[in-house]
């Protein structure tokens, strides 16, 4: 719990801090390129046609009269076409435009952040400090992504093994269907080096996530990989996004730079005490047992389990005028002063934490003195201090053992699918820490492909591609009865989402009811092992079967139904933005998914209580459609 | 001459299955086949009389037994905590082949009880009742039915237990409260039923039967009537075993939130109930104070005196001595094998997860009212006894887990059965109440002069509060003193007459000094632990009958005893050995919890000893625990204020002393 805890504020600490954000207005801020790049306001993806298809047939094309029978065909769908505006930076290379986008600013450490958006078949990367490569690709689907796929931090092309790198697989591919945005987290350290220029430590990515999903951490680059913009390892360098192997496009990009803390403390001194204490206040006066100078902060100085008080003064030099976060771990109570300002108390003697506050300190020195006391013999002694701003990494101000870094000692629960799909039923946080539902089921299929349906509702919440669920939460000691998801997930909505409705406009209802409706559970198909749900809904037998599709990269929903003839019965779909794309099927809330229709329902979008839906009348025919993400 | 290499060649066979079993290296002490009772010299063990065998799961596969029942093909099913049920052919290992585990169903919500019936195999997952069924006869279910779905607020606590087939072909299942978030030692019903249980029809129409339950793990029927047994906790004193007619209260208010309703059978409201009794829900400086115990309370609440406002309170019918028989009871099983499993044909059995034991109950109806006496009867499983069933041979199939409150068998899980060896133990068959005081019946007659000596036997009586503490010490106790004792002319029972029985009380009796006629052995499981609702009229013995016969009293020895009684209280100035300290761990209770070296259900005396309290603060502890001085562990301890000060001192000396 304490160590989860810990990290989770440290991260937070991390990322609060105010990031700047690429308004994409312009193209300020990147150096000249060949006009492959530009800035849009909206990028429509043919998700069915690769781009790479168009470029092979296009050399081709040299006589007058082939090149008019071309036009005809470039008629046809495009893979992108965009629209005027701002916002989304747009690569559109050609033969003889394909330049990549480098940055005019250069960066050491940094947190990065953006959204970006793969036609199919394409391909890009962003290269930290223009030399590390962060591979985008359309992976959509790909089992065992390789350095290659998206995630991927890329391989170089050396022969020379002092140079040889041969790049770091995804842990888990996140990547979703082509013409989706996906969400992308960087946190980059770059190298470090002595001042004789001699590097004393390697490139880092400290995290990369993918739509979510962690899929990298703490994973040292020790080589540029390949086509750097340099074959050299520097402090700073510009970021670069690849730009000759297809089209890309981003938004929502920003970053934060992050330098080493200048802040430095000084003169540090403590005096140790002995005793019961209840409060801070109760050092007061009682006889110092011992005290001395020392580098950093240590609460073992007190040679004491428990039963102590040390009291820590130094002082504070900062260069320059910002504002600082401290943050102070320990074991009992504890109170952190600041030119003899209290800034973070808790006045305990067997609580423990992790506190942080914010305070704006002037160039110069300034006092600071901790306290700490425990008495509380079910914790061991600890106490740590941190100090970071906006701009740095986190400077630490304690000893190794004074406040040793988090660790999870418990081994993970996982379940996945073997040869056979694998159910599992428990609680769950819709979108990962959302509302908790108590009747829901997961479903793993052996093809990686996996969904979680809410049995109180006759409704697919949620489904992602990968591992299928880690249990620890439910199983691990005395748990809390609930499961997690080991994948992206794309979540859908909570609705009931078949209903009779009153009017067109009406909402559907936000669960099940007896007595008109009735959960009956599952039988299991005997053919795919795959559970098909069944629910009573006024008196009509619904059956809800949802299995890999062919390609066994999404989903196919059928529903049957006991009735025919049903009038004013319908289905909820799907939840959020929609737009009908050439290909017929619609494109879902950003677009995140696609929805497309199998059987002959025509889906209709309507607006209920500002929530836009794609609803498709029921009349008691069978609907079968496809979910892809 | 054929006929004698055919008996010699059978005859090796025997052996050599014979052999192999001997020379199985991983069986535990307990489960070695020496097939010889323990030597004459030493008393009996329980072993002697009972054998726990493990039935071996493939490995990777974790049986954290929430279910077992078993098939009428000879098979048991057994449902676990990671959702699985498993069909288990040849589980006792006939002609030392394995038995054989299939996956009959997956992926269920923690279910916790399993009945077959109608073909298929009906279970409690946290949300809902379920019935599963092989439809194409592979022995893997291909339905999952809802029968009937119940609502879940998600708390951690909400467990659902059950179901019980009831005679009238319908289920009983019990649901736990959860616990509050700031107030998190109030157990509260969230959302309607929780804290209740519900009889539920095949065809899924639910009527809610009874409510009062806390965490109703166990349940069964006896005489065709639904009992269940709860654990200590707020408003329960102690565990215990109730008769659960419909439109009962047991104890626990929480469930009272939803008596408007109209189909509850239970008229109570909150508001009539906190009218009577303190909620104990005060805010100090802006949060919520947890109600402790409170010491030396001029007037507590008992549940008697409560019942006289709210006649739908049902009284514990046989209170468990909350550490002595148990701390976490579960289920309730009638022994119908017909003497397969020995000399307790009819009785009750009811499991506890925590000290991994197994207790025996036998149940009397006095003023119309069940009431009864509790024994020890088995300890020694490898985890939690959850769930227990009883195959066609009379052997007592046992699924385990602790769901990680930590328990006395240190695993986490396991299926283990108990089979009879044969042997009658020398036990008290059953202890019935009578005017004036109880007869006990016992396995085998006893030695006459030992049973009419009045030293022979030890007692004591008390009661547990009702207050919203969690648990509750013994209070109001006082030693019984006894009139006098007849002993039958087959010295197969014996009369105790009391001066002193009194209603409501738990009343705790050591048969001491009672020796078997045969053997000379001492009762297998000395004490009784009667809980006296009620006292029957009826005829009381005459003084003339009985034997008042007392051996210490012949020996006038006082002087030589006060001087040996002197160099004791010398003795006791130093600290205890581990073997002088036994009985006082013992008798107290704290072995229920603490082990000198491992942590159980609490931590190790070693660890205790490493936080360096002071003998003063030890003994503080005992009557006044803090729980949140030990955050790894699970259950809080019980505050146990009638531990006597010399001997809490005592033990905390000892603690001290493994530093």
């Amino acid at each position: 719990m304490k160590n989860s805890l810990v990290s989770f504020l440290l991260f937070l600490g991390w990322t609060v801090c105010a990031q700047e954000h690429l308004p994409l207005k312009t193209l300020d801020g990147f150096k000249d390129q060949a006009g492959n790049w530009q800035i849009v306001g909206e990028v429509l993806v043919n998700r069915t046609i690769d781009v790479h298809q168009k470029s092979e047939v296009q050399p081709k094309n040299t006589s007058k009269k082939r090149k008019k029978k071309r036009k005809k065909t470039a008629e046809a769908p495009k893979p992108v076409t965009y629209i005027e505006g701002t916002g989304i930076l747009l690569n559109m290379d050609d033969a003889t435009r394909k330049d990549h986008l480098v940055t005019d600013w250069e960066h050491g450490d940094i947190i990065l952040d953006m959204e970006v958006m793969l036609p199919k078949g394409s391909n890009s990367g962003i290269y930290l400090q223009g030399r590390y490569e962060v591979q985008l690709k359309d992976s959509w689907g790909i089992k065992y992504p390789k350095y290659s796929d998206i995630g991927g931090i890329y391989r170089n092309w050396e022969e020379n093994p002092e140079v040889k790198f041969m790049g770091i697989p995804p842990s888990t591919n996140a990547a979703k269907a082509p013409g989706l945005w996906q969400k992308l987290h960087i946190h980059f350290q770059a190298p470090k080096f002595d001042g004789t220029g001699k590097k004393i430590a390697n490139a880092k990515f400290v995290s990369v996530t993918l739509n979510g999903i962690p899929i990298h951490t703490n994973v040292e680059v020790p080589r540029f990989t390949g086509g750097p913009i340099s074959k050299d390892e520097v402090a700073k360098g510009p970021l670069m996004i690849q730009g000759d192997h297809g089209p890309v496009a981003f938004r929502n990009i920003s970053y934060q730079l992050l330098e080493d803390a200048t802040i430095d403390l000084s003169s540090l001194t403590y005096e140790a005490y002995k005793g019961d204490f209840k409060g801070l206040e109760d050092m007061d006066g009682q006889p110092v047992l011992s005290k001395g100078t020392s580098e950093k902060i240590d609460v073992h100085v007190t040679g004491e389990e428990d039963a102590y008080g040390i009291v820590y003064s130094g002082t504070l030099n900062c260069d320059e005028n910002d504002t600082y976060t401290f943050s102070v771990g320990y074991t009992g109570g504890v109170e952190l002063l600041v030119d003899g300002k209290s800034i973070i108390k808790k006045n305990a003697s067997d609580a423990r934490g992790f506190l942080t506050e914010t305070v704006t300190l002037s160039p110069g020195a300034h006092s600071l003195t901790l306290k700490n006391i425990k008495t509380a013999g079910w914790w061991p002694p600890r106490l740590g201090l941190y100090v970071h701003s906006a701009t740095t990494n986190p400077k630490l101000f304690h000893t190794y053992e004074s406040f040793p870094p988090s660790t999870n000692s418990v081994s993970p629960i996982f379940v996945d699918a073997d040869a056979e799909p694998r159910m599992l039923r428990g609680f769950v946080s819709f979108e990962g820490d959302g509302e908790r539902l108590p009747h829901t089921i997961g479903v793993g299929t052996p093809t990686n492909l996996n969904y979680i349906y809410d049995l109180d509702a006759g409704n697919l919440i949620g489904m992602w591609r990968g591992n299928f669920a880690d249990a620890t939460p439910m199983w691990h000691n005395r748990g809390d009865g609930s499961f997690r998801p080991r994948g992206a997930v794309q979540w859908t909505f909570l609705n009931q989402s078949i209903a009779e409705l009153p009017k067109v406009d009406a909402p559907f209802p936000k669960t099940g009811t007896p007595p008109d409706f009735i959960p009956q559970g599952y039988s299991i198909d005997p053919n795919t092992r795959l559970p098909i749900f069944k629910h009573g809904y006024k008196g009509v037998v619904i059956e809800d079967k949802i299995i890999p599709d062919g390609n066994e990269r999404h989903l196919l929903r059928e529903l049957r139904f006991s009735k025919q003839g049903l009038i004013n019965w319908y289905f909820k779909i799907a939840s959020g933005k929609t737009q009908r794309l050439a290909d017929g099927s619609y494109a879902i809330d950003g677009p995140q998914y696609y929805i497309k229709m199998r059987s002959n329902q025509i889906p209709t979008v309507r607006t209920v209580n500002g929530e836009a839906e794609l609803v498709v009348p029921v009349d008691g025919s069978t609907i079968v459609y496809e979910i892809i993400w | 001459m054929e006929i004698t290499i055919s008996t010699k060649t059978v005859l090796f066979a025997l052996i050599f299955i014979g052999l192999q079993t001997a020379l199985g290296q991983d069986e535990p002490e307990d489960q070695r086949r020496s097939g010889a009772l323990s030597k004459t010299s030493l008393e009996p063990k329980e072993k002697d009389y009972y054998r726990i065998t493990t039935v071996p799961a493939p490995e990777g596969i974790l049986i954290e037994g929430g279910g077992v029942e078993a098939l009428p093909d000879g098979s048991i099913a057994v449902c676990t905590r990671r959702g699985d049920v498993w069909i288990v052919e040849n589980p006792t290992m006939t002609h030392n082949s394995r038995p054989v585990f299939k996956k009959f169903a997956s992926g269920l919500h923690e279910p916790l009880g399993l009945v077959f019936h109608d073909g298929g195999l009906y279970t409690a997952q946290r949300g809902e009742l379920t019935k599963l069924v092989d439809t194409n006869g592979d022995r893997i279910a291909d339905e999952y039915i809802t029968i009937y779905n119940w609502p879940l607020s998600t708390h951690y606590h909400e467990y659902s237990f059950g179901p019980v087939l009831t005679p009238d072909n319908s289920f009983f299942v019990t649901t736990n409260v959860a616990f509050g978030n700031e107030e998190w030692w109030r157990g509260e019903s969230r959302v309607p039923w929780r804290g209740w249980t519900l009889k539920i029809s095949k065809d899924g129409q639910m009527e809610p039967w009874a409510t009062g339950m806390r965490s109703p793990a166990g349940y069964g029927l006896i005489d065709g009537e639904l009992f269940y047994t709860d654990n200590q906790g707020d408003w329960m004193g102690s565990g215990a075993l109730w008769h659960l007619p419909k439109g009962a209260f047991a104890g626990h208010p929480a469930g009272l939130r939803w008596t408007g309703e109209k189909n509850s059978p239970v008229q109570l409201t909150e508001e009539q109930f906190y009218s009577k009794i303190d909620k104990r829900q005060v805010k100090k400086n802006g949060r919520y104070v947890k109600p402790e115990n409170i010491r030396d309370e001029k007037n507590p609440d008992f549940v008697h005196d409560i019942k006289a406002s709210f006649p739908e309170l049902q009284l514990p019918a046989v209170i468990l001595p909350h550490g002595i028989l148990g701390i976490s009871n579960s289920e309730v099983k009638v022994d119908g094998t017909l003497g397969k499993f020995g000399p307790f044909d009819g009785q009750v059995f009811i499991g506890d997860m925590g000290q991994s034991k197994i207790m025996r109950v036998v149940l009397e109806k006095v003023n119309g009212a069940y009431q009864g006496v509790a024994f020890d009867f088995r300890s020694g499983f490898q985890s939690g006894v959850m769930r227990m069933d009883f195959d066609q041979n009379g052997n007592l199939f046992v699924g385990e887990t602790n769901r990680g409150w930590g328990s006395a068998g240190t695993t986490n899980s396991g299926l283990q059965y108990l089979t009879w060896t044969g042997r009658i133990p020398f036990e008290m068959k059953t202890v019935k109440a009578m005017p004036d005081g109880f007869e006990i019946e016992f396995t085998k007659p006893v030695d006459k002069a030992s049973a009419e000596d009045l030293d022979a036997y030890v007692g004591k009586r008390y009661l547990y509060k009702y207050h919203a503490a969690y648990g509750s010490p013994q209070t109001h106790m006082e030693p019984l003193s006894l009139k006098g004792v007849k002993v039958s002319d087959d010295g197969m029972k014996v009369r105790l007459v009391l001066q002193n029985p009194k209603q409501y009380y738990v009343h705790e009796i050591t048969l001491k000094g009672v020796k078997s006629k045969a053997s000379g052995h001492s009762i297998l499981h000395p004490s009784f632990y009667y809980t006296l609702n009620a006292i029957p009229e009826g005829p009381k013995l005459m003084v003339s009958e009985l034997s008042t016969k007392r051996s210490s009293a012949k020996k006038k020895v006082a002087k030589k005893k006060k001087a040996i009684k002197k160099t004791v209280k010398v003795n006791t100035e130093k600290v205890l050995t581990d073997s002088q300290i036994q009985p006082l761990l013992t008798n107290n209770t704290c072995i229920a919890c603490h082990a000198k070296d491992k942590r159980l259900v609490g931590p190790s005396f070693k660890a205790i000893a490493k936080r360096k309290y002071s003998n003063g603060k030890i003994v503080d502890l005992i009557y006044n625990p803090q729980p949140k001085n030990w955050p790894e562990y699970a259950t809080p301890m019980a505050p146990m204020p009638q531990v006597p000060k010399a001997e809490a001192l005592k033990i905390a000396a000892w603690i001290n002393s493994l530093q």
